[in-house]
């Protein structure tokens, strides 16, 4: 059993398996009242190394297994402190963070590790593929946790968010704002699905919040500065009428 | 006809979703958007009914005529046919 501190949450992990207090140590906290804690069961650890087989073509170990399924019992329980996991890459720029998302495979890392590329010490990645949103004295944060994909980008900190972005392959680069209400059916993907009445109605109350707040974006880019370039102009002006 | 249970709807951004919650969630992966009269008839469909009945009651309730209610039920019914969410 050990503590972490998420998203500014204490959480109590009770794990099986000492390979995730390793992965973790970079968020281990010591002191404080826990906000909360989790714990897996045999039978959802079973059931995730069967849903791995699919994907993997094997069973994932069980310590694999543990660290999913603990990630996933700890999203569950965000938007209960107005979080929520939403699965993109995060890069901060100047101090402000820009997330990008997209399907598995498109290149959304690929993406962000231009922005580093492109800034420099200026640019850092948050996270590189799951990290939480919070809303925090009315601003939407980003925050590093150790679950980020098999890069592993993140920092043990947070940003505010500036804009989101749905990025898609192109054969040149180009990006247009889109509207709240078009962005909707695009960030189902991106979320963990609620899996009862209370937590939906806390996550769809802040993802409605989200939406109002953060401008939304598409951008069709290739594998060049060029994208960086256009991505970037655009969302630091994220206000601009659609 | 009617609609699997276990679904609930939301509304965000101005847009109402419908998506599975708990069991049903396992059974079907997805959200589906429902505009103006998706919204009416997928409440029409919460207990059984027939595309006749849905198709009076959207003429009860919208100033639409025949034909333009008879295709819309008919086309968010197919959609719903189609993701397997309709039990007949």
């Amino acid at each position: 059993m050990f503590n972490i501190k998420l998203a500014g949450l204490i959480v109590t992990v009770n794990n099986k398996y000492p390979q995730l207090e390793r992965f973790c140590r970079d968020y281990i906290c010591h002191g404080g009242t826990p906000d909360f804690s989790v714990s897996v069961t045999d039978e959802e650890l079973d059931a995730e190394r069967r849903a791995s087989e699919k994907t993997l073509g094997k069973p994932a170990s069980p310590a694999y297994a543990e660290s999913v399924c603990v990630y996933r019992c700890i999203c569950r329980r965000l938007p209960e402190y107005n979080a929520f996991l939403f699965h993109a890459s995060v890069v901060e720029c100047d101090g402000n963070a820009y997330a990008f998302a997209a399907k598995s495979g498109t290149g959304k890392s690929t993406h962000t590790a231009l922005w580093l590329k492109h800034f420099g010490s200026r640019a850092r990645i948050i996270n590189g593929d799951k990290p939480i949103f919070r809303l925090v004295d009315g601003v939407f944060r980003a925050y590093g946790t150790p679950w980020c994909g098999k890069e592993g980008y993140n920092v043990n900190s947070d940003s505010p968010l500036t804009a989101l972005c749905f990025l898609e392959r192109g054969e040149k680069n180009e990006i247009k704002k889109i509207k709240s209400g078009d962005a909707v059916m695009r960030i189902f993907p991106q979320i963990l699905m609620p899996a009862d009445e209370k937590n939906a109605d806390l996550l769809f109350s802040l993802l409605d919040r989200a939406l109002t707040a953060l401008p939304c974006f598409v951008l069709k880019c290739t594998i060049s500065d060029e994208a960086v370039t256009v991505a970037y102009n655009a969302m630091l002006k994220g206000n601009n009428k659609i | 006809m009617k609609r699997i249970p276990g679904f609930t709807v939301k509304k965000i951004a101005g847009q109402n979703v419908a998506f599975p919650l708990g069991n049903a969630s396992k059974e079907f992966h997805g959200t589906i958007k429902l505009n103006g009269s998706g919204l009416f008839i997928w409440e029409q469909l919460e207990n059984d009914t027939t595309e006749e009945n849905i198709v009076l009651a959207m003429l009860d309730e919208y100033e639409i005529d025949r034909a333009t209610a008879e295709a819309d039920v008919a086309k968010f019914i197919g959609v719903l046919r189609n993701a397997g969410l309709l039990i007949e």
